[in-house]
């Protein structure tokens, strides 16, 4: 009977894993199509602005994450991702107000410049007006994390699909083995008798 | 570190890393120390390797020319550039023609977290029959793909 539940347990965990399958599939076309996407507007914004004004050279020597993945307790042991992006940037002022401050108030304690909580947008990188199809490059690419994200959810029901049944057939085997090692002393001590 | 959240790494080449750090994932703190990879022409496999390795906490093995001569300081930085040794990594993207070059390293990395997530890149299409993850699963019905 407990053999039956196994091989019906077993049977809902391959079904629930070929639909994961399906989908984790359908999640990596999308994302397949939003990285080409974003390779052929990086291609048209290389084109725009120079060979060498989109590479590494433009990179930032200080970079934060804008995007970031916030993981929670789902079902069955599952981890839930979110991926949360930093806030808007709030406009800058321009201008000499923190000496007007200064002015009226005497010396004040001057705000710290790397304190400002929305990380810079990478887009600064390469320049102050970009050509539009880097912006679509970015568009893509962000679209691009969200469909990882999506995909790694999947991922990893997969893999809990691919070990779980594993290992419990392992344990099942083992169970048996041990139960059979024990038989055979005992077999061979009555036939010795 | 853990109210912020995971980060996304990326190894791959020069267009998938700008990319992906146009889209916001790209950390580079004041310890130099960056979440991407950029995997050109003259990038060594064990460099690859060495990089990727600690995203999975695998056991210390890191290539080193002489294993007997440990650098404490070298060690620290080999150690916070390695992904899979950083536990603030939830996801890293791979270029899967970079995932078979350390495939290795990939197949002994059986943890949910981080994931490993093989995309395609400009001259190397995806190949579904490459995918460590998709192999394993295909190899649940198929023995010669059950490792």
């Amino acid at each position: 009977m407990a053999a039956l539940d196994l091989r019906a347990e077993l049977d809902s965990l391959v079904l629930q894993l070929l639909g994961d399958l399906e989908e984790l599939e359908g999640k990596r076309t999308v994302l397949n199509a939003r990285v080409e996407e974003g390779w052929l507007s990086l291609a048209k914004a290389r084109y725009a602005m120079g060979a060498k004004s989109v590479g590494p050279l433009q990179y930032a020597s200080h970079m934060e994450p804008q995007v970031c993945l916030h993981a929670s307790e789902a079902q069955e042991g599952l981890q839930k991702f979110k991926v949360v992006r930093a806030g808007v940037h709030a406009p800058e002022e321009v201008g000499p107000r923190e000496a007007g401050l200064r002015r009226r108030k005497g010396p004040t304690k001057t705000p710290e410049p790397e304190s400002s909580e929305a990380p810079q947008d990478p887009l600064n990188w390469f320049g102050i007006l970009v050509p539009h199809s880097l912006r679509q490059a970015q568009a893509s690419f962000r679209d691009g994390v969200l469909e990882a994200k999506k995909r790694k959810c999947f991922l990893e029901r997969v893999i809990q699909c691919v070990v779980s049944p594993a290992a419990e057939q392992e344990a099942e085997d083992e169970s048996c083995l041990e139960d059979w090692a024990a038989a055979v002393p005992a077999e061979t001590s009555a036939k010795a008798i | 570190m853990a109210g912020r959240g995971k980060l996304i790494a990326v190894i791959g080449d020069e267009d998938t890393v700008t990319g992906f750090l146009l889209g916001g994932i790209g950390e580079l703190n004041k310890n130099r120390h960056p979440n991407f990879l950029v995997v050109e022409k003259d990038t060594t496999i064990n460099e690859i390797e060495d990089t990727f390795r600690s995203l999975g906490s695998l056991p210390g093995r890191v290539v080193e020319a002489n294993p007997n001569q440990r650098d404490p300081p070298l060690w620290d930085e080999i150690d916070s550039r390695q992904f899979l040794n950083r536990d603030d990594i939830g996801i890293i993207l791979i270029n899967q023609y970079i995932a078979e070059m350390v495939r290795h390293a990939l197949d002994a990395h059986q943890q949910s977290i981080p994931a490993v997530l093989e995309i395609p890149s400009k001259e190397h299409p995806y190949d579904a029959a490459k995918d460590s993850i998709l192999r394993r699963a295909r190899g649940m019905f198929t023995a010669e793909d059950l490792r």
